[in-house]
């Protein structure tokens, strides 16, 4: 098992039914803990997997003062364009084309790489075949060439005459190379024959409605056909269902399982409500398609042709289940739906479609995430991020020098030993302009089968804002003084260790105070005493992912939010204050949530 | 002149960039650098293999503009590492096009980047290929070890692995600064700055 | 970069002994290409080696077909785990492209002509590679193996004849690429007969 990284993954409130999500109860801090240690979070529960994410993919809704995560943001579409070409497809296209790019944009049907047009140098006909009006000129063909696999589209016998809208080109040829027709053109010829039928003379009516009715037998698996010829076909049933061709009118005919007596069956014994009245006026005689040319579609069950093919084919020559589930809905070919075992039936697949999508808070309707509409344009209007409101928590491993013999060789992310007491030092950073106050909370063992100790050295801490630079160092002199008061370090430089100093120079962790300090970031110190990893039984055995410690902690933040106050207040100010507006014009606000620290994997 | 004991292992110039001594660069007259930009030992950059066909707009102005690999601002390039101008058959001539690349780019180590242009604010893995021609946009993540097939699109804030490259998922909102690459480049050089906590 | 350096290189390593080679009289070589090794080394007509190849005739004979293309920091005979001596370590047919970090390994290993090996391949000692071959970036074939003529190998080790035909076009536009990377690539076989 390769050993962990340090995660940190946040829990969105949307997930969670207890009232711990909503802020503003005036209670302790204490009692707050004790009250969340009954309902503590339990990351290895399977309701709370879906509700955990890193810091990245979480959005805040500045209205509602709460975290959005990508499950309860409600997503609405800006734009639609090809992944591939990156042209914009406006959204009545979709509607009629499909999702996917109707242009030149294909993929291999064989390793999903992308397919470019390349032209085929086709030999110049022998000048003495030539008949007079060809003249010579070499017609030049184009085929799809796969760049990375070396398929080309001559494997499955397609080939272009010209080099843009393939799509089109290739809706109307078949693999093989023998042309289909689409469904406009179907249409057409079924008008044109319709009206031979109305007059004209017998015989070319004859001839015409012969090779049409053989034509339309051939091409009667064509999947486009079938659909448009049911839907048809059930318009008409629906329309005016007494009016069937067929002579089997009569109840008794039917037998009990036709659809008017199960119908009429069942109106016996719900009957005597309005609203059935008027569906029984619509109910008819409503039969299915019998003939082809109404829309049915015979399965095809003898598949020895197919079994004769597979005995001569090699294993490269079929297709895999990747590759069919990959292929978009084959309208030439409807017997092979998911079925085709071959690789020369498979067809190159056009680009899905991609989208630039606005997100919207599911509770107040405030967008909180909204691209550019152009695709070019990468940047955001509006981009309301977690990162910017609630600080990032980063974790490494402490290895204090000297304090165990064998500390020296660590490297972060070993192996966690049972029962041999780690440090972790976490590092908040605060993104706001206003100063933080972070209460943490963790249950003094981690849930699950196996608890680990877990001691949080100084769960009550403030961060400094994130001001700039400039004033950083004007503020220097006097942050100096007060901290050499308080817990005893240096200066106010960034990489200075906090915590007391040893007599013989060692830096020891201490509880109640800080390790380190800087600008806009505080890291403190955690201990965990891992545990062991033994199993009760000798039949049990260790699930996926139990061996990683992971903690969960529930964070605090509390924040003043000015109309011209200064940042000198918070540290002082109780945390039950509700802050019901005294007319200091600061508005105090709270977030609470709970998160996931995993640190990582114990050793077996 | 410099002393051995002196002689550190970046080359920086004035516009900020770090080159190392021990990275191969092949005709640096048409390599352009931003600024600011790390290249590690064992870099290689093939700036020799520049344009052969000129169009014929060039002669207007001045000498003609022969950059066969363009990098931009804050780019990593990380040890051992290869840029190579993608070249085709063009007009019956075979002819190699410039390699552009925008800012915050990091290239993984033992990677190789033959692409037609490279957008701003991706991140490639270690040992990725990228093939001739691909052409990839802002704020992409490729993975360890994808190999991008020639002639591929990959459009802004997607996240590609596999062999072929495979999209795989989405750059979320609250990813964009962890492209930013000027803390990592305080990090690198003769005198290097400690990683921020 | 200033434009005073013309390039930076750092000086190449010599580790070994300089091989014994017999070039033919159009080939390119770049200045910084390595060869070293104690058997003889071929290059035939019209090839060209990029700089910072290394061709190492340690385990044995290194030769290269005509118009062959060796692109940078490739190894052509490395010394593969069997630690083979055999009389041809690396054999190229015509035509071959070994691109960018590929490693062939030593012991009577066959490429066939047209073949394409990709960036960052890896083929064991011995192996024999037919005609027209593809073998897609970070490719491994382990030693021994043969794989038949016009195969593409792609996607971790999965195989597919190549039907296309487009062997004689692929070689023609070899021959183009050729020609322009003579203008480009400045050549000096000399530092490596004397």
């Amino acid at each position: 098992m390769a050993p962990l990284e340090p995660y940190t993954y946040i829990q969105c409130p949307c997930s969670d039914f207890s009232p711990l999500g909503q802020p503003a109860d005036a209670s302790s801090p204490t009692s707050a803990e004790e009250e969340e240690e009954e309902h503590t979070f339990d990351p290895r529960a399977p309701r709370s997997n879906f509700g955990l994410y890193p810091l990245e993919y979480l959005l805040y809704c500045e209205d509602c003062h709460q975290i959005r995560c990508p499950r309860c943001v409600a997503e609405e579409i800006v734009t639609y364009y090809c992944p591939s070409c990156l042209f914009e497809v406006p959204s009545s296209n979709l509607k009629s084309e499909g999702n996917r790019c109707t242009r030149s944009c294909f993929q291999c049907p064989i390793c999903i790489g992308p397919l470019s047009v390349t032209s085929l140098e086709s030999a110049p006909p022998d000048p003495n075949l030539l008949s007079p009006d060809q003249g010579g000129i070499p017609h030049t063909t184009y085929c799809l060439t796969c760049s990375y696999c070396n398929w080309s589209s001559t494997e499955i016998g397609i080939r272009f005459d010209k080099p843009n809208s393939i799509h089109a080109q290739l809706a109307k040829i078949r693999n093989g190379g023998e042309t289909r027709l689409t469904a406009k053109e179907r249409k057409e010829r079924r008008k044109e024959l319709s009206s031979h039928r109305g007059g004209g003379h017998a015989a070319a009516v004859a001839a015409a409605a012969a090779a049409a009715a053989a034509s339309e037998e051939a091409e009667v698996v064509d999947l486009e056909t079938q659909f448009a010829n049911l839907k048809s076909f059930y318009n008409r049933q629906l329309a005016d269902p007494n009016a069937s061709e067929n002579s089997l009118s009569t109840l008794g005919d039917l037998g009990f399982s036709s659809p008017s007596s199960l119908s009429r069956i069942m109106n016996l014994y719900t009957g005597g409500r309005l609203n059935d009245t008027r569906t029984k006026s619509r109910l008819g005689i409503m039969r299915e398609a019998y003939t082809p040319s109404e829309g049915l579609l015979v399965a095809n069950l003898d598949e020895s042709d197919a079994i004769a093919k597979l005995h001569q084919t090699t294993l490269e020559d079929t297709s895999s289940m990747d590759q069919l589930m990959a292929q978009p809905p084959n309208l030439g070919e409807p017997q092979l739906h998911g079925e085709a075992c071959f690789a020369s039936s498979l067809r190159p697949i056009p680009y899905l479609l991609r989208t630039k999508r606005s997100k919207r808070c599911p509770v107040c309707r405030h967008i909180i995430s909204k691209p550019e509409a152009k695709i070019q344009n990468t940047r955001f209007r509006i981009r309301l991020v977690a990162g910017s409101y609630m600080p990032s928590i980063s974790i490494k491993r402490l290895s204090l020098p000297g304090a165990n013999g064998s500390s020296s060789s660590l490297v972060a992310g070993d192996f966690l030993e049972p029962f041999k007491p780690v440090h972790f030092v976490l590092t908040f950073k605060n993104p706001i302009f206003e100063p933080l106050k972070v209460t943490l909370g963790t249950p003094a063992k981690t849930p699950g089968r196996f608890p680990s100790k877990v001691t949080v050295l100084c769960p009550t801490f403030d961060i400094d804002a994130n001001t700039d630079v400039w004033d950083e160092a004007l503020k220097d002199n006097d942050r100096e003084s007060s901290v050499r008061n308080t817990d005893g370090s240096g200066s106010s430089s960034r990489r200075q260790r906090a915590g007391t100093v040893g007599e013989s120079g060692q830096f020891q962790v201490e509880a109640g105070k800080v390790w380190g300090r800087g600008r806009n970031w505080v890291s403190i110190v955690v201990e965990v005493v891992p545990a062991s990893l033994q199993l009760r039984n000798k039949d049990d055995v260790l699930k996926e992912d139990e061996d990683i410690l992971e903690i969960p902690m529930f964070v605090r933040i509390e924040w003043e939010v000015e109309g011209g106050g200064d940042d000198d207040v918070s540290g002082q100010s109780a945390a039950g204050r509700s802050g019901a507006g005294t007319g200091e014009q600061k508005e105090k606000r709270e977030l609470a949530y709970w998160c996931v620290l995993g640190l990582g994997r114990i050793k077996q | 002149m410099s002393r051995r004991a002196l002689r550190g292992e970046y080359i920086e110039t004035d516009t900020g960039n770090k080159v190392a001594r021990k990275a191969t660069l092949v005709g640096t007259q048409n390599i352009v650098l931003g600024g600011k930009t790390v290249i590690q030992a064992e870099v290689m950059i093939r700036g020799d293999l520049i344009r052969s066909i000129q169009s014929s707009s060039s002669s207007s102005g001045g000498p003609p503009n022969n950059t066969a690999v363009a990098i931009g601002r804050y780019c990593f390039l990380s040890r051992g590492a290869c840029l190579r101008p993608p070249g085709r058959l063009y007009k019956g001539a075979f002819t190699y096009m410039p390699l552009r690349m925008g800012d915050h780019v990091f290239v993984g180590p033992a990677s190789v980047l033959q692409a037609a242009s490279i957008g701003s604010h991706v991140h490639i893995g270690a040992k990725v290929v990228v093939g001739e021609f691909a052409i990839i946009k802002d704020y992409v993540r490729i993975l360890d070890g994808t190999v991008v097939p020639p002639n591929m699109v990959i459009p802004s804030f997607t996240v590609v692995a596999g062999q072929p490259a495979r999209v795989i998922g989405e750059v979320p909102e609250g990813g964009h600064e962890a492209f930013e690459l000027r803390d990592l480049y305080k990090t690198v050089g003769n005198n290097p700055q400690p990683a921020p906590a | 970069m200033s434009s005073k350096r013309h390039s930076i290189l750092p000086p190449v390593s010599s580790s070994g002994p300089k091989a014994p080679v017999s070039f033919s009289s159009s080939i390119t070589i770049a200045d910084s290409a390595i060869l070293t090794g104690t058997s003889l080394i071929t290059i035939s007509s019209e090839s060209v080696v990029h700089p910072r190849a290394k061709l190492d005739s340690l385990a044995g004979r290194v030769t290269i077909g005509r118009r062959c293309v060796v692109h940078e920091r490739t190894t052509l005979g490395a010394i593969g785990t069997t630690g083979k001596v055999t009389e041809h370590a690396v054999t190229l047919g015509d035509y071959v492209t070994v691109e960018v970090g590929a490693s062939i390994e030593a012991g009577n290993t066959i490429i066939g002509e047209g073949t394409t090996v990709g960036v960052a391949c890896k083929i064991g000692a011995g192996a024999v590679i037919g005609k027209n071959c593809t073998l897609t970036p970070h490719s491994e074939i382990a030693a021994g193996e043969t794989i038949p003529d016009n195969t593409v190998v792609y996607s971790n080790g999965l195989r597919r004849p190549d039907r296309r035909g487009v062997a004689d076009l692929r070689n023609k536009g070899q021959t183009r690429q050729i020609d322009v990377l003579r203008r480009m690539i400045p050549s000096n076989p000399a530092k490596f007969t004397a």
